[in-house]
């Protein structure tokens, strides 16, 4: 950090501020946000010294021989019957976050980072806060006083647009981007990427007709982590890495083979370093 | 029923917000532009309206949230010499226009300049002294205008960790609101519409009566509302929540339907600053001499056409179609709450919440329209009576307790447009900075002299860090690059100041520097971040 102290108008120079943000700030720690009802966002940083006193525990080959998981806890109180419902979401910890995607709105839950053992034992690295999802439907508690016959709460939600919901500002923004040029290339190239966030729940309910229904679909998370200065592509396209060196991107992910190449050529292109992944999906459906 | 009785209400909420862009450091700034168009477009249209009804005797209820970003750059003594330089290069050249277009088909329009600009010099110069929040507090003292106040910088609360700072980002905005309008805010506007169960008991700390939710936040609900959203509810900690109408948001807002779609309304995308001959109009180019929009556009949409196919713009035909959708937009109103109050058995109170910024600079005859709605909605009809939430909770202080649900008015619903793959990477490093902030307010409870400006400091890279804005633009990807400089630079500045206020070694000439650079909150207290205060006001 330089410091400059002028005051004056011809103070144009470059700040020394764009410079990457920290990788870390050396403590072990772990954050669970609320994303929708049923995904959540999770960052940790497991520092080197946690690392070395855990060996000095569990053994020297504990995170070669350990599955690294997030243990996700549903902690809602109303249970009470004091077995821990959790379950795992395998993952690397170099990934240094993750989306977690939850069954059930409206509950609590808290994760913690660790390592399971091959005889099936835990070690715990750290736990994150507890996260109230939101139940993302209509609430089945009414109170006496003002009680509403339910045919009537079906109409009041007609009328209050329950059909608009989740349609906020982004939507509209969506929906003048037809006609505003600026807004449409933004869209439409997100979508075309298979990329964007904005474009990845396309689940339809089918109508109301039908009483019992079930629809699925997955999508494919790539991620990575180089210098932040270096020039990465996936499949030939550029990556924008996020200033801390890391990228993520999301691809709908259609039946087929989806072939994957990953670059990164650092910024003197002296160096070059290359992955490649390939993932299959093969989808069945019982025809129902 | 008496029948000159009205059968509901309607409020009309605008949120006026801009992210806090002020740059010194450069003699002329791209971005300052946003805050320049909007009061051009915008905010003082609104307050030409606000003058004009008021003038002719036209009783009006609008209800406006002033964000303390937006307050603090209003007030800014910087941006409001620019903001005059601005104006005045406009006046120059639509006054060149309407020479150069004399015996043209654009002579009309660019009349409409030259009024347009020569009254904004006189309203804000001889009405307002350059101080236009007076403005705004005129119409509030009058009991026309209620204005309500934001996160100290719209911030977005469900992604905070500590309650430290939400506290800090209502209490904050609290202060700055009584600094600029004399009384306590008594409604705010959520950032985004973002409401996390719980923070309401912060807003209840200071005074605020009530606040803003989108549809699903109040129908979903606990237990179920009894009215839907056509009643407030108050939250376990007895802050009212209104709730989105969303019939009156899509009429405007609907791609297919909305009114600012109309061929006869002015083209946003055909703009002087790229059809003016370049040498003409290089003087009113920001100093690159790269060609912009300047907010002067001589066409209307005319249909779905290529832009150079576009029509001559015709003020006076425009000014008709934004009557006839007032009308449309009034006539509609009426239908709904009589519906409503037959079918609740109670007067229904209509809430239509909408960005300022659309009125005037997205959809330009938008003031219009809000104009000959107020004329309208007081000489045309009894059905409707236009409230603020503050008269409707007086008059209808028996409401039910509901305890509303996570919500946003973002895309989907929820969290996810400022939390996804474009901007994820950030929260880890601001949790970090509220968590050292909290530290060191925790640590020096009365520091004076160059700590205390420092930890003041640190307190606003903090806050400037938080603005919900900078997820947005990642996320919508328009701005993505200034958004992320923006944040890595507060995040910058706060750990170079907390490193030296913890090792001890504070550079005064670099505190300086980022007091000249980032000045928001003039009256900044950084103890808002300890943890005492939080308890005192979680208590209270």
């Amino acid at each position: 950090m330089t410091s400059s102290g002028q005051i004056n108008n011809k103070n144009t120079a470059p700040e020394a501020e764009h410079k990457a943000l920290p990788e870390g700030y050396g403590t072990t720690e772990a954050a669970l946000l609320p994303r929708d009802p049923n995904w959540m966002f999770i960052y940790w940083e497991i520092t080197e010294n946690s690392r070395k006193n855990l060996c000095k525990t569990h053994g020297e080959d504990l995170f070669q021989k350990g599955r690294q998981v997030i243990r996700v806890y549903d902690v809602s109180a109303a249970d009470g019957d004091g077995a821990a419902r959790y379950f795992d979401i395998p993952v690397m910890f170099e990934a240094k976050s993750w989306y977690v995607n939850v069954q059930e709105g409206g509950r609590a839950y808290c994760c913690e980072v660790g390592l399971v053992l091959p005889d099936g034992s835990f070690v715990g690295i750290v736990k994150t806060n507890t996260v109230n999802l939101p139940a993302g439907r209509v609430s089945n508690v009414t109170d006496e006083k003002w009680m509403a016959v339910t045919a009537d709460f079906d109409k009041l939600l007609q009328l209050s647009g329950v059909e608009y919901i989740g349609k906020g500002s982004g939507e509209v923004a969506k929906s003048l981007a037809q006609r505003w040029e600026m807004l449409r290339s933004v869209f439409s190239r997100a979508s075309s990427w298979g990329v964007s966030s904005m474009s990845s729940q396309n689940l339809q309910k089918p109508e109301l007709a039908k009483k019992f229904w079930l629809v699925a679909d997955c999508e494919l998370i790539l991620y990575g982590a180089t210098e932040p200065d270096a020039f990465v592509t996936v499949s030939g396209r550029k990556v924008n890495l996020n200033p801390d060196g890391t990228f993520s991107m999301r691809f709908a992910l259609p039946d087929g083979v989806v072939d994957l190449p990953v670059k990164a050529m650092s910024k003197d292109e002296t160096d070059s370093r290359e992955i490649d992944i390939k993932v299959t999906r093969a989808t069945t459906t019982d025809g129902k | 029923m008496a029948n000159n009785e009205e059968k509901g209400y309607l409020s009309l909420v605008l949120h006026a917000h801009l992210p806090f862009i002020r740059h010194p450091e450069y003699e002329d700034f791209l971005e300052e532009d946003w805050f320049f168009e909007a009061m051009c477009e915008t905010y003082i249209p609104l307050l030409d309206i606000y003058e004009r009804l008021t003038a002719e005797g036209t009783d009006f209820r609008v209800t406006m949230s002033i964000t303390p970003p937006l307050c603090n750059m209003m007030a800014d003594e910087l941006l409001r010499e620019r903001f005059r330089r601005y104006y005045s290069l406009r006046l120059e050249l639509a006054e060149k226009e309407v020479v150069r277009t004399r015996n043209t088909g654009f002579y009309e329009v660019a009349k409409m300049y030259e009024t347009k600009f020569r009254r904004i010099r006189e309203l804000y110069e001889d009405y307002y002294h350059g101080r236009i929040l007076d403005g705004f507090k005129k119409f509030q003292d009058m009991g026309k205008l209620e204005i309500i106040t934001c996160g100290a910088t719209h911030g977005f609360l469900p992604l905070e960790l500590r309650k430290e700072a939400v506290h800090a980002q209502i209490k904050l905005a609290a202060d700055n609101y009584r600094k600029h309008f004399g009384r306590g805010p008594r409604g705010i506007w959520l950032a985004e519409c973002a409401y996390n169960p719980g923070d309401d008991v912060f807003l209840k700390a200071q005074g605020i009566r009530y606040f803003f939710l989108e549809t699903h936040g109040i129908i979903y609900g606990s237990p179920r509302p009894r009215y839907g959203v056509y009643a407030p509810v108050y939250c376990p900690s007895g802050v009212a929540a209104f709730g989105r109408d969303m019939e009156s948001a899509q009429q405007v807002w609907s791609a297919e339907t909305g009114y600012p779609g109309d061929h006869r309304y002015r083209e946003f995308y055909r703009d002087l600053g790229y059809d003016l001959e370049y040498d003409y109009v290089k003087p009113y180019l920001h100093q690159d001499g790269v060609r912009r929009n300047i907010g002067m556009k001589y066409h209307k949409i005319t249909g779905k056409v290529q832009l150079n196919e576009k029509a001559p713009y015709n003020p006076a035909e425009a000014r008709d179609m934004a009557a006839s959708h007032a009308g449309n937009f009034m006539f509609n109103r009426e239908r709904q709450i009589e519906h409503l109050e037959h079918f609740l058995g109670k007067k229904p109170i209509v809430v239509s919440m909408y960005d300022a910024e659309l009125y005037g600079h997205w959809w330009y005859e938008g003031t219009d329209f809000l104009e000959f709605l107020f004329k309208k909605m007081h000489h045309d009809q009894k059905t409707v009576k236009m409230v603020t939430p503050s008269e409707y909770l007086s008059m209808h202080p028996d409401n039910q307790v509901v305890q509303p649900s996570m919500s946003t008015w973002g895309d989907k619903g929820y969290n996810e447009v400022w939390l996804n793959g474009t901007n994820d990477w950030m929260y880890r490093h601001l949790h970090k900075q509220v968590e050292r902030m909290v530290e060191l307010a925790n640590k020096f409870p009365a520091a004076d002299g160059t700590l205390r400006r420092a930890l003041n400091q640190c307190a606003r890279e903090v806050v400037l860090g938080m603005s919900s804005d900078w997820a947005f633009l990642m996320t919508v990807g328009t701005a993505k690059s200034y958004s992320t400089k923006r944040f890595v630079a507060h995040t910058h500045r706060f750990n170079g100041l907390y490193e030296q206020i913890v090792g001890n070694r504070l550079e005064e000439g670099w505190l300086k520097d980022l007091e000249w650079r980032d000045n928001i909150f003039p009256e900044m207290d950084y103890r808002v971040f300890s943890t005492e205060e939080m308890e005192k006001a979680a208590r209270s």
